[in-house]
């Protein structure tokens, strides 16, 4: 277990500077650059800016610098936002995308894989069809159309919740609902798919000729296994819910990194970008790591070596 | 002093010709009968002062930077003026000049030397006081070369400036800024600016504190490091969330600050800025962040506010290619855009038609007659051009930045060519980085743009047209033009420079590297419980004249009992 951890953390170094350097040449690649404007910069000042983030130099010595500080997660100020360096904005946004997250994860859980058991567990009823409606709902209903009808709704008109902006636990409600959704039918209609496999094997039914209560044979032995898939799906779901998404971050104007990145982008800010993907990169590596360590956990056959 | 008195007046007169069309502010202007539940009709959304004395905007997109000697845009210059004063301070409907810091100039007839009088007792933040030598400081700062100000050419009206900025003159002596003692500030300029004291009023112009730049570097803006001479100081700050102000107790007119606090929040979404508004949880939206689908609805509201802005929206046309190097082939293009058609059915008059480069009335400047919608004489045009019928015209496209706004208007105008001229373009869109790349470097046949001017003067437009200027972006270069600018620029009399600058747009126009299609309107929703903020056309607001009428709600009843007693 150790030994596969350790060789797993080790490969994180190779793929890390396989992304950081694809990153450092294809954001350098794209059409424009960070101080092209509308409105046009001296001649003067462009150069001195220029000079002032390295630009001036040749490009394989800026890899060379832009490696030898990423090393010390240090990837220097954002070329947008000058008076701020990458590694304080990612430091001050990444915590609200955490806790927008988590909240919705959490969420997402506590109510999809009690549908996905039920509906499972009452397979070709109405409550499995009833479940399945909304599951599906749910994952079809984009963010976009379901976030402002819920500002409409529960905000505008019921006056239940503040429309946007993050300050106070009332904020929160709003956002995390709908970021949750689609989380929740994908949830519950993974747990069903599980479940329903899992119901099936000798060992449930061992499980109930024992002539254990239904309801131990479900919760007890069943859901243990029954949510694997839902396991691997939190990997990738979870770093990608944490780092914040772009559309809901702009409908209720959340200071998260989904933003960040999406705007980096488009302003060509070489070391924001750079630095959010490598942040990203790495959160999705420890999480798929940690989805493995579970998997041990939650089932006795899988061995790691 | 006459040039500058006859300006300020003049712009007096050309505001009080923008403000109409803006709506009236106050229940004294409610009709007698207005009741609580009428009340609610009149306004968008929630309508009841808030308790306390916080004023709480959204100032859209994050700013980038908020030094005021190196920030560029509106949001980042509206957190500049909050928190810092310059020499001089905008009327809040006219924009005329008032006194700020200093509490008066004088100039030489010539109009070449300025001198600016500051008030006694001004302080920083920090208690020190504001001298003139700050301002000699800040206004060197920006020119610099190694400060890398992206809007030095704001000061260069200032003898050397220009040279000193772009590295030619290496003595700061000798740009034309002196502080002869604590209280005087002398600039002198390279020609007669009629302008040059409105231009303190702007963001670049206003002092910043030496002491903390040289303590802080990069840093100095950081609550908890900044010092600033304005009505507020700066308390909190969150990326892309918001900046807190509070009143500041060593503002030199503190007493007629009336707001306690201000919250500027970073919203960039248009419909969360709205719906922010109508929830009552922001009291402004600031221009620019209402959906444009949603304004023929809001129109209707009273607290919606509609006026002129100084911005043009217009077809670049690339003259470095062929056909478009031909100048009949710009005419016709020209005159087949019905600019009227756009502006009722496609934009619904939300902006107006315009088919001038500047788009505003100026003191003194008559427009030259503009582009107008003329099907026969564009089909002559380009018949002339060598395509009779639209016979062997290339095709050419259109290029604009992905946006839904900018396609509509690009597909009307194409089926206008196609109808009128007979000849077809293509459209092409790019998303924001490749689409600057592409017309900075002429890679494009007619692109899609748009100018704000920065100061009420048209030089700030026709500065565009100029050979080889950064933002001429068309290849077009005339020296005729060119001389007719030059010429303006060294006139000592405003009334034949103004006819010297007429004659530029009216050259501008014919030959047609620009093709204006509507000038920019403001459009912003302002809670009818706030005082003091009016369209201006600069889109600038001074928030010291701002206040929060608790009353308001109290007060509405009132008049209409009033009106019925005088029945």
């Amino acid at each position: 277990m150790t030994t596969f951890i350790l060789r797993r953390v080790l490969l994180f170094v190779p793929t890390l500077w396989a992304i950081a350097t694809l990153t450092f040449f294809m954001v350098r690649l794209a059409p424009g650059g960070p101080f092209l404007a509308e409105r046009d910069i001296p001649a003067a000042a462009r150069a001195q800016l220029a000079h002032t983030y390295g630009l001036d130099q040749p490009l394989t010595a800026q890899y060379t610098r832009f490696l030898a500080n990423a090393v010390r997660l240090d990837f220097g100020p954002s070329y947008k936002f000058p008076a701020r360096q990458v590694r304080e904005i990612i430091a001050e946004a990444f915590p609200v995308s955490l806790e927008l997250g988590v909240w919705a994860l959490l969420l997402a859980l506590l109510v999809g894989v009690p549908i996905g058991v039920i509906a499972a567990v009452r397979q070709n009823t109405a409550a499995d069809t009833a479940a399945m409606g909304l599951a599906l709902a749910g994952v079809s209903i984009p963010n976009y159309v379901l976030g402002p009808t819920l500002v409409l709704g529960l905000s505008l008109s019921l006056f239940l919740f503040p429309p946007a902006l993050w300050q106070g636990p009332e904020s929160r409600v709003l956002p995390v609902l709908t970021l949750a959704t689609t989380y929740v039918a994908y949830i519950a209609r993974l747990t069903r798919a599980g479940m329903l496999e899992v119901l099936r094997q000798d060992f449930v039914r061992t499980a109930r000729a024992k002539g254990l209560a239904e309801r131990a044979v479900v919760m007890k032995h069943a859901l243990k296994l029954g949510v694997l898939p839902v396991v691997s799906y939190l990997g990738p779901a979870s770093a990608g819910v944490i780092m914040g998404s772009l559309v809901v971050e702009k409908i209720f104007a959340v200071p998260g990194l989904g933003r960040h990145l999406v705007n980096a982008a488009f302003n060509r800010d070489y070391t924001l970008v750079t630095g959010i993907v490598l942040f990203y990169a790495g959160f999705l590596m420890t999480f798929n790591l940690l989805v493995d360590i579970a998997y041990t956990r939650l089932d006795p056959r899988i061995e790691l070596s | 002093m006459m040039p500058v008195r006859a300006w300020a007046r003049a712009a007096l007169l050309a505001a009080v010709a923008l403000g109409a069309g803006c709506r009236n502010t106050g229940p004294a202007a409610a009709p007698p009968a207005a009741h609580t539940a009428a009340l609610e009709r009149r306004y968008f959304g929630d309508s009841s002062p808030p308790s306390d004395n916080t004023f709480r905007f959204n100032n859209g997109a994050e700013p980038e930077i908020y030094d005021p000697g190196l920030a560029v845009g509106q949001p980042d210059g509206r957190v500049c003026r909050i928190m810092f004063e310059g020499l001089t301070v905008p009327d809040p409907v006219t924009l005329a000049p008032l006194p700020g810091q200093a509490e008066r100039w004088e100039s030489t007839p010539d109009g070449l030397t300025y001198t600016f009088h500051l008030r006694r007792g001004l302080a920083w933040t920090d208690g020190a006081p504001v001298t003139a030598g700050d301002f000699a400081w800040s206004w060197l700062r920006v020119l610099r070369p190694a400060t890398a100000a992206r809007y030095a050419s704001m000061l260069y009206p200032i003898a050397n400036a220009e040279a000193y900025n772009n590295g030619t003159l290496a003595d700061s002596t000798q740009v034309g800024i002196r502080a002869p003692d604590d209280s005087t500030l002398v600039v002198r300029l390279s020609h007669p600016t009629p302008y040059f004291v409105f231009m303190t009023e702007f963001y670049t112009y206003l002092p910043v504190p030496r002491r903390v730049i040289e303590r802080y570097g990069s840093q100095w803006t950081r609550p908890g490091n900044i010092v600033s001479n304005g009505p507020f100081s700066l308390v909190e700050w969150r990326q892309a969330d918001h900046f807190t102000f509070v009143k500041s107790r060593t503002y030199w007119d503190a007493a007629n600050v009336r707001l306690d606090k201000v919250i500027a929040y970073s919203v960039e979404d248009l419909n969360t800025s709205v719906n922010l508004y109508k929830a009552g949880a922001i009291h402004w939206t600031t221009s620019g962040y209402v959906p444009s689908q949603f304004i023929p609805y809001l129109m209707q509201f009273e607290d919606f506010q509609h006026g002129r802005y100084h911005g043009v929206y217009f077809y670049s046309v690339n003259v470095t290619r062929k056909p478009l190097d031909n100048p009949w082939v710009r005419r016709a293009l020209n005159y087949a855009i019905d600019r009227d058609a756009i502006a009722n059915d496609l934009l619904k008059r939300t902006r107006d038609p315009w088919g001038n480069m500047t788009p505003i009335p100026y003191a003194g400047y008559e427009h030259p007659p503009g582009l107008t919608y003329d099907p026969v004489r564009a089909r002559e045009c380009l018949a002339r051009a060598g395509f009779p019928d639209g016979r062997g015209f290339p095709k050419v496209a259109i290029l604009f930045n992905t946006s839904e706004d900018h396609r509509r208007l690009a597909e009307a105008i194409q089926a206008m060519w196609k109808q009128v001229l007979h000849i077809d373009v293509e459209l092409s869109n790019q998303e924001w980085g490749s689409y600057l790349e592409a017309t900075t470097t002429l890679h494009y046949d007619i692109a899609r743009r748009s100018w704000i001017g920065d100061y009420l003067d048209p030089t700030t437009f026709l500065g565009l047209g100029v050979s080889n200027d950064g933002n001429n972006r068309t290849g077009w270069s005339n020296p005729r033009y060119d001389a007719l600018l030059h010429a303006a620029a060294a006139e000592p009399d405003p009334v034949k420079r103004m006819r010297t600058l007429r004659d530029a747009e009216a050259l501008l126009l014919d030959e047609g590297p620009f093709i204006p299609v509507y000038h920019y309107t403001i459009n912003d929703l302002v809670k009818p419980y706030v005082r003091g903020i009016q369209p201006t056309a600069l889109d600038t607001h001074d928030l010291k004249f701002v206040w929060i009428d608790h009353g308001f709600r109290r007060n509405a009843p009132a008049v209409a009992t009033a009106g019925n007693q005088g029945q």
